[in-house]
């Protein structure tokens, strides 16, 4: 099982080498963030960027040593496939990226409420849309009254929140 | 009261206390609630709450804001265990067990588990502390910054732990939280360090959205995938039970001294000034770990996995309050607004106060007491019903839950680029988890890495730029050689296995 795991893991290594290339670029440019600094703001992370350096260079040498050897491929499918579009993953993402764009604008009540509409119904494939829109306005106008009404907290405010305070003095 | 004995004093002090029970319940709620969303905290509700606060009187104030830090600190593990999302960067080690053990049909379980090591975790260190008072406020004295360095060494060296199963990975994972945390100025100079030009992470990284993204987005993009948050393989799905509350509960109670040790580590971090209760947590799960006869039941959904994390961060919560009022320094976020909103009612600290306003010295730690004894039984019960959430379909629940994360995020500082920070840790975290990386393992060093580089650099500023002073205090040297065995016993005790499989094999 544990061997069967591995193989599987290890078939798709393109997407294990995602966070290690992340990981070389970041310290890369850290460094050159911190070449003419003083050594207080070098010396922890000369250290620790050193380090995660040296770790990534040996997984990247493992990575060839199994790509070599036929165990691996460069294959990113643990990461991305189709399934991310047919369970609705690529879609919420979407709407995820939608609603940090627009809750600065429309506030928070009325974007949250766009936001779980349209992607619960995204993820239920367009159906049952009357309980999906029953659920995020429940939702939203609950967030609005604990959080902006009864809290006071200063969420991003929009036109909803603007009349809102108007009635509500 | 400057007449009567301590006992009496206390007596009186707690019959005091018990009367604001009106105060306490419903403050219970209101804790648990802010506990358990992330971005909200014991600490940001007494500021939103500021003017009703300050409006009480001195008794109910203290009351209200005591008891809310003790809910917060137990409500941040109810979404750790039940959707993998801790409400607080002190919870950040209870999901590791905890979440498991809900995957697995146990979540009712877990969650009384976690109340009862909560509870009897916060109720002993409150009483510990007071005993103890004179002592332990002396521990801030020692704990320099060499001494914080092999403090911090030892949270960090959890990341070696939980990433057992691949420890190449789990060092990647680890080191580049410790790079991520080391965006930001540098504290002697204020040099920018990595910070893409953005002067929203010149202070660092904000920790709520690293926290947000990393556990709470990055698990809703996984979630859909399975009808509910249970095991889609889980054909028998429990029913929530009373029965499931009480096992849950005796589990906890059966191992009274894992909660007793883990809990006064929790106690002793919680009184060193600028540590706090995910240091504790770490070190407490680590420290489990590692001296556990199941090692390697940890990460699986075993019972000290939770226990540890959970009875360590209640612990913190007596101990923050030492340092404030034996010495007017605050020991936490939270502790350092109580000191505000105690001083503009007139209450002076120092270790006078105990003689001068015995009310208000014992008040906070009776109050403490008392709230961990009515959460007991008032939350306990619940655990039947909160339960529940694992069994509304994932459809709704993912995007709920990355709606009120994300907006988490935005509240401590109120930036929109921390919503877009915590989608960015989102991706991050949805990256590692699905080729095999431990989010955990990259937040501890997000949390912990700019620590330790503080604490470093004022260490060799001291010394002049003398690494040997790293092993220059008796208190330090102490800790390098706990901190030696620390890691050293696991790899003796796999060892020791391994010899004897071959032996039995043989």
């Amino acid at each position: 099982m544990a061997d069967g795991n591995r193989r599987e893991r290890r078939a798709h290594a393109g997407g294990e080498l995602v966070i290690p290339v992340a990981a070389v670029a970041f310290t890369l440019y850290y460094f050159s963030t911190i070449w003419n600094s003083p050594w207080t703001a070098q010396v922890g992370a000369f250290l620790v960027g050193g380090l995660l350096l040296a770790f990534c260079a040996v997984f990247f040498a493992r990575v060839a040593i199994d790509y070599r050897a036929g165990e691996a491929d460069l294959g990113v499918a643990n990461l991305l496939s189709w399934d991310d579009w047919y369970c609705g993953r690529v879609g919420l993402l979407a709407t995820t990226v939608g609603y940090v764009w627009f809750v600065e604008d429309l506030g928070f009540t009325l974007t949250t409420f766009l936001f779980l509409f349209l992607s619960m119904a995204i993820l239920n494939r367009l159906r049952r849309l009357g309980t999906c829109f029953a659920v995020s306005g429940v939702m939203a106008l609950g967030g609005w009254a604990l959080f902006i009404w009864a809290f006071d907290t200063r969420f991003p405010s929009g036109w909803f929140e603007q009349t809102m305070r108007g009635l509500t003095g | 009261m400057s007449d009567l004995s301590t006992g009496q004093i206390l007596a009186q002090v707690f019959l005091d206390t018990i009367g604001y029970w009106w105060v306490i319940i419903p403050t219970i709620f209101l804790g648990m609630i802010v506990g358990g969303i992330p971005g909200f905290s014991a600490a940001n509700t007494i500021i939103i709450l500021l003017p009703l606060t300050l409006a009480m009187d001195l008794e109910t104030g203290i009351v209200f804001m005591v008891t809310l830090y003790c809910a917060a600190r137990m409500g941040a593990g109810i979404p750790a265990i039940l959707v993998n999302i801790p409400g607080t960067a002190g919870a950040a080690a209870t999901p590791l067990d905890g979440y498991p053990m809900t995957r697995s049909g146990r979540g009712q379980q877990a969650l009384a588990m976690s109340f009862v090591a909560s509870s009897i975790g916060g109720l002993l260190t409150t009483v510990i502390a007071l005993a103890t008072m004179p002592i332990l406020a002396r521990v801030g004295f020692y704990m320099h910054s060499v001494e914080m360095i092999v403090v911090m060494l030892f949270g960090i060296s959890l990341i070696a732990s939980i990433a057992a199963s691949d420890m190449l990975k789990g060092l990647i994972a680890g080191f580049f939280g410790l790079m991520i945390g080391s965006i930001g100025t540098d504290v002697v100079y204020a040099t920018p360090r990595g910070t893409f030009g953005f002067l929203e992470l010149y202070d660092g990284v904000p920790l709520i959205p690293a926290l947000v993204g990393l556990f709470a987005v990055s698990e809703a993009f996984l979630m859909i995938e399975r009808r509910t948050i249970l095991d889609d393989s889980d054909i028998a799905r429990p029913k929530p039970s009373w029965e499931a509350t009480f096992e849950g509960a005796w589990i906890a109670l059966s191992r009274w001294w894992h909660i007793v040790w883990t809990s006064i580590i929790g106690l002793i971090i919680g009184v060193i000034p600028g540590a706090g209760a995910a240091i504790a947590s770490f070190v407490a799960y680590q420290q489990s770990k590692t001296f556990s006869k199941t090692p390697e039941k940890y990460g699986t959904g075993h019972p000290e996995g939770l226990i540890a994390p959970e009875s360590a961060n209640n612990g913190v919560t007596s101990g923050t309050l030492v340092p404030l009022l034996v010495l007017g320094i605050p020991g936490g976020a939270t502790a350092a607004i109580m000191l505000v909103v105690l001083q503009f009612k007139g209450v002076g600290f120092g270790p006078s106060l105990f003689e001068r306003a015995p009310e208000v010295g014992y008040g906070m730690f009776m109050a403490m007491a008392i709230a961990y004894l009515i959460m007991t039984v008032t939350i306990l019960p619940l655990s039947r019903y909160m339960s529940r959430i694992t069994t509304i379909p994932t459809i709704y629940l993912a995007p709920i839950i990355i709606s009120f994360t994300l907006v988490g995020g935005f509240v401590p500082r109120e930036y929109m680029f921390d919503m877009w920070l915590a989608l960015g840790f989102g991706v991050i975290g949805y990256v590692a988890r699905r080729t095999g990386y431990h989010v955990a393992a990259i937040l501890i060093g997000v949390i912990l890495g700019p620590l330790l580089e503080r604490y470093f650099l004022l260490a060799l500023r001291k010394s002049g730029g003398d690494v040997s002073t790293l092993f220059s205090s008796n208190i330090g040297n102490v800790l390098w050689v706990l901190l030696v065995i620390t890691i050293m016993v696991p790899i003796w005790q796999s060892w020791r296995r391994r010899r004897q499989a071959e032996a039995r094999a043989a």
